[in-house]
């Protein structure tokens, strides 16, 4: 069993539904992303081209985040393939971080309340306060949600359905499937890490 | 037939732990959503998957709902201001005070005016929740004001998208039926990319086309949202549209007599014979229309003779007149419209034109059919669409005409693969058929709408008249929301006009008007103008600067609605698949003392003594009838209200307690309703022959006083003609400028949403100047440069220049409705380009067929020196 994601460029429009329902699902302090969405712009007017790419921690198989945590908080679940995060044993300090070569891990060190100095809203109080400081934070593919037998939130919510979700150990599965079909590809396949989340063409 | 399934059965929750179901309202999409509460709190909000609306998904903004409701910057109490003086910036001293407090004030005023003459009473509305109108539909008329204006008070509505999509397709606006369409042509929309009316349903319906094979091909003078994912992107110059599509047309009338007659016969007055003076030649006995009957060879009023027998083609004598099917003198006109005309205007090259034209052309597979769910249907997998962007300039209506009239030529209309009105037609209710409407054949044959939003349908129009609406919608009858609501330039327009009266009040519902029309400063010397305004806010914003009393709302998680989606016109899913009819109730208790605005309109109509008069108007408005029908003299809740409205639709048993726990209900959709077309009489104009003569009246009216019409835009025959900005030769003056909405935002309100302003910032295009990256750089700009903006008659806005290829080299793209500068939006303060500071309020801006305000300007660039 190895979890993976598709996510299919041709139909993703940009939206950020999957940025903020990640938000609404994990309520992440400001600046903490375990989604993200990019915009990249390719050629020259008027041949240009506008490519809108959703983010995430790739969860690895060869991840050099854990290779590089000195605590063992970093480290791969061997049930499922999924990168995790022992928050108990993360002492913050950011190996990890330099070690990802895709940018998807955050160090939360910022403020625990969006509207600042008028505090905690009910929401915040109830989610936010859920995530420990000084702590690393990423993207675990909605290990709560798939305990109760849901999709990611990401997944679940994307309004252009362009994220698919499932084993990758599966031939037959809909991720396997789809990125045989459709010639599925990882981001930066040269630094070797192997990730479990591949993008379809636009 | 389909039945409606009973209640679900509420799965064992931890107590204390519960999801209810209600409808977003973070745009006027109203999707259907669920919102997750643990100990009183609500945690999440997702889409409702039972329901067609959303599907169980949900856009960035709706599932940020919890940050505009949770934001501490939230108005929680009523408070009235201390200082007299009005003005922008000028701090209003606000006290809190007691609800009676409030209610008493402006009941006291409200009771004066209504003594007085109720027109002196105004309303006006956000578009954001739109869907809210039915509480206000009854307390206008029951007060006895006609002054109410829904789309913000002014200029952000597509006049011309709904009108001209009424007028050709009975809807509020159209779209590609993305089930079916195989080439989709897009003007200045993004309907599918996450803007607009459906937006988050029509963004799977679109990925699914895209990913069919559906080819999209998406004219716009920025490659972002809907450009950023079509096969070819058709750069053009800012506000010329009208242009290309009416070469397009030529190409398709002239070049490649590319013509579904057999539709333009029997679905439009194409076949209308038209003398001399340009009008219709009618009976003698029955005064219709009269058309050419082929096979007698003789004139026979339209509704006589069979549709395939009408001339398209030749001249004519009918009782000594010299005619001609309008058809010819289209086609005749169009010549003028020549792919290298168009290119000059434009900047799209002829040959591209001419390709474009042979591509939709060839998809549109003239005389073709294909079988849904066992009904043969015309088959036009070709749609050209539009929506704000195109017709947000002077020439609103024609620009948005000329694309639709290629559907028009190839017979692409409401049928399988078409261009579509978005559910123009519908059955009913299922069990009570409650509630059903179609588009059906009026005065001289042409198409009425089934169902309308909150005003006039745009066919039949009533006659012009001396104005006595704020708006001047009673003289110049084809406008809609009009800029002239609440503005300095209104006033001089109602003075040359004689105005019988002025506005003294003014009860404002969420609309920020001082950001949402132009020219701030003429909007805030007509509201210091008014003796009192009231005003439900979730914010203190920038018209709270003018404001006497503030009325905290609950917004959109503590509301009631019963017809969040209905009529399914505005936003509900098109195309085959269900019907859902969905509810909006409250799902969080007050964090202070917001009441629901429906409850504290009832409460001011009892204070001021126009209760029965609403109840009367309540039971007009939700058509209730039998026991559902309110009493006069007695007093409801709103939550009555909403349970008498649903079982008057649905039946006793389905009240509002059954849609509280069900939420939603649906059922499949026929395609019957969903492929109208061909089960009409009705006929569409591409020949507007009533607009000339039209044009004539309100001159009669409105010359002798000063303002003159400029009579080419009351033509019979649609044109492309340019705006002040095309105008504009003043050297240095060498950029277009022109406004989009974010895929982030809606309105003016979101910034102040900490979730979608974080996401806004970081987006390279939100907050910024859109540039194209080798005009930039000839100006020795580099991206991220502050620059001034700044328009011929000195009126300048300054913002961070981003340098795109993205972009036409001489426009600029700049998200509506930023910059705010009020303090009780810190959030939102200072984000973002305030557009709307470049924009004029005047006449001259104004498309004088249906009051849309042009949104382009010619502007200069100067780079802000940094220290």
């Amino acid at each position: 069993m190895k979890w993976g994601m598709v996510i299919d460029l041709k139909r993703c429009v940009g939206c950020y539904g999957c940025q903020l329902s990640c938000k609404a699902e994990h309520g992440t302090p400001r600046g903490i992303f375990f989604a993200r969405v990019l915009k990249q712009e390719e050629g020259q007017y008027p041949t240009v081209s506008q490519t809108f790419l959703p983010v995430l921690c790739n969860h690895c198989e060869d991840p050099p985040c854990v290779e590089a945590c000195p605590t063992g908080a970093s480290f791969v679940w061997e049930d499922d393939g999924t990168v995790d995060i022992d928050h108990d044993l993360c002492v913050g300090c950011r190996t990890c971080m330099l070690a990802c070569p895709y940018s998807n891990r955050y160090f939360n060190d910022n403020e625990q309340a969006y509207y600042g100095d008028k505090g905690q809203t009910p929401f915040e109080a109830a989610r936010t306060t859920q995530h420990q400081e000084g702590v690393v934070m990423k993207c675990n593919f909605c290990r709560d949600r798939r305990q109760e037998g849901k999709e990611p939130a990401c997944v679940a919510n994307c309004p252009t359905v362009a994220r698919h979700f499932g084993d990758l150990d599966d031939p037959t599965s809909n991720v396997s499937r789809l990125i045989k079909e459709r010639a599925g590809f990882v981001l930066h396949p040269d630094k070797g890490t192997k990730p479990n989340v591949y993008y379809l063409p636009a | 037939m389909n039945e409606i399934k009973p209640p679900r059965i509420v799965e064992t929750a931890p107590e204390g732990d519960e999801w209810i179901p209600s409808t977003c309202n973070l745009c006027y999409g109203t999707c259907s959503i669920l919102v997750h509460k643990v100990d009183g709190v609500a945690v999440k909000i997702e889409g409702n998957p039972k329901s067609t609306v959303g599907k169980g998904r949900l856009c960035g903004k709706g599932v940020s709902g919890l940050m505009t409701h949770y934001d501490p910057n939230r108005v929680r109490v009523p408070m009235r201001r201390t200082n007299p003086e009005k003005g922008i910036g000028i701090d209003p001293g606000w006290e809190e005070i007691s609800w009676d407090e409030a209610l008493d004030e402006i009941a006291g005023r409200l009771k004066k005016i209504r003594a007085d003459d109720p027109r002196k009473l105004s309303i006006q509305r956000t578009t954001t929740v739109y869907t809210m109108g039915l509480p206000w539909a009854a307390f206008a008329p029951g007060f006895g004001t006609t002054n109410v204006s829904e789309g913000g008070g002014g200029l952000h509505c597509g006049n011309s998208a709904h009108q001209v999509s009424g007028l050709l397709h009975a809807s509020w606006g159209v779209l590609p039926d993305f089930q079916y369409c195989n080439y989709a042509l897009y003007f200045g929309a993004s309907k599918g990319h996450a803007a607009g009316h459906n937006s988050n349903s029509n963004m799977a319906q679109a990925a699914d086309a895209r990913e069919r094979g559906m080819k999209m091909v998406v004219v716009d003078p920025m490659c972002n949202f809907a450009a950023a994912k079509a096969n070819e992107w058709v750069p053009i110059r800012v506000g010329t549209d009208a242009a290309l599509a009416l070469a397009m047309c030529n190409v398709l009338a002239n070049e490649l007599g590319t013509l579904d007659e057999p539709y333009l016969k029997a679905k439009t007055n194409g076949p209308y014979l038209i003398g001399p003076d340009g009008t219709y030649v009618r009976d003698s006995e029955t005064n219709e229309p009269l058309v050419w009957d082929t096979k007698d060879s003789a004139a026979k009023p339209h509704n006589v003779a069979d549709s395939e027998d009408m001339a398209l083609t030749g001249e004519f004598e009918v009782n000594g007149v010299k005619c001609q099917p309008s058809f010819v003198l289209l086609k005749e006109h169009l010549k003028k419209y020549s792919p290298e005309y168009a290119e000059e205007i434009t900047t799209v090259p002829a040959e591209n034109i001419r390709r474009l034209t042979a591509e939709f052309a060839k998809e549109a597979r003239i005389g073709s059919t294909i079988v849904i769910d066992g009904v043969t249907l015309p088959y036009r997998p070709a749609a050209a669409i539009a929506f704000r962007g195109l017709q947000g300039h002077r020439n609103a209506t024609f620009n948005f005409l000329a694309v639709l009239l290629l559907n028009q030529l190839v017979g692409a209309a409401d049928v399988v693969g078409s261009c579509h009105g978005f559910n123009s037609a519908f059955d009913g209710i299922p069990e009570t058929g409650r509630m059903g409407y179609k588009p059906k054949a009026g005065p001289d044959g042409l198409m009425e709408v089934g169902t309308w939003m909150a005003y006039d349908p745009p066919y039949p129009r009533p006659e012009p008249k001396k104005p006595e609406e704020m708006g001047l919608q009673d003289l110049f009858v084809m406008g809609m929301t009009s800029p002239f609501f609440n503005s300095e330039e209104g006033e001089e327009l109602w003075e040359k006009l004689d105005m019988p009266y002025r506005p003294e009040m003014l009860i404002n519902y969420g609309a920020n008007i001082m950001m949402s029309i132009a020219n701030k400063d003429l909007i805030a010397e007509s509201l210091k103008k008014l003796d009192f305004i009231a005003s439900f806010d979730l914010f203190l914003n920038e018209t709270s600067d003018f404001v006497d009393i503030i009325l905290p709302d609950r917004g959109y998680l503590g509301c009631y609605n019963t017809r969040p989606n209905s009529p399914y016109i505005f936003s509900h899913p098109a195309g085959m698949g269900d019907w859902s009819w969905a509810i909006q109730q409250p799902v969080v208790e007050p964090e202070g003392k917001e009441r629901i605005f429906a409850d504290v309109l009832i409460d001011l109509a009892e204070r001021a003594d126009f209760l029965s008069d609403m109840n009367a108007a309540f039971n007009a408005v939700f058509d209730l009838r039998g026991e559902n029908r309110l009493e006069s003299d007695k007093k409801y809740t709103y939550e009555e209200i909403c349970d008498a409205d649903l079982k008057n639709n649905f039946g006793d048993e389905r009240g509002l307690d059954y849609f509280k726990q069900e939420g939603v209900i649906t059922w499949p959709k026929t395609p019957e309703e969903v492929y109208w077309r061909p089960f009409t009489d009705a006929r569409v104009p591409i020949y507007w022959e009533w607009m000339p003569e039209l044009g004539k009246k309100i001159q009669a009216i409105s010359g002798p006083a000063g303002l003159d019409v400029p009579m080419e835009y009351y033509s019979a025959l649609v044109d492309y003609l340019p705006c002040a900005s095309h105008k504009c030769n003043h050297e240095g003056f060498d950029f277009y400028t022109f406004y989009y909405r974010d895929t982030l935002h809606t309105n003016s309100f979101t910034m102040e949403n900490a979730w979608l302003d974080e996401a806004a910032q970081l987006d390279p295009y939100s907050y910024n100047i859109a540039m194209n990256t080798q005009s930039g750089l000839k100006r020795g700009l580099e991206d991220g440069d502050m620059i001034w903006l700044e328009t011929e008659r000195g009126r300048k806005v300054k913002g961070r220049v981003h340098l795109t290829q993205a972009i036409h080299p001489e426009g600029l793209g700049i998200a509506a409705l930023c910059g705010h500068w009020a303090k009780g939006m810190p959030v939102a303060e200072g984000k973002g380009i305030f557009y709307n500071e470049l924009l004029e309020l005047d006449w001259e801006y104004v498309n004088p067929v249906n009051l849309t305000l042009d949104l382009c300007s010619k502007v200069k660039v100067s780079k802000v020196e940094e220290n």
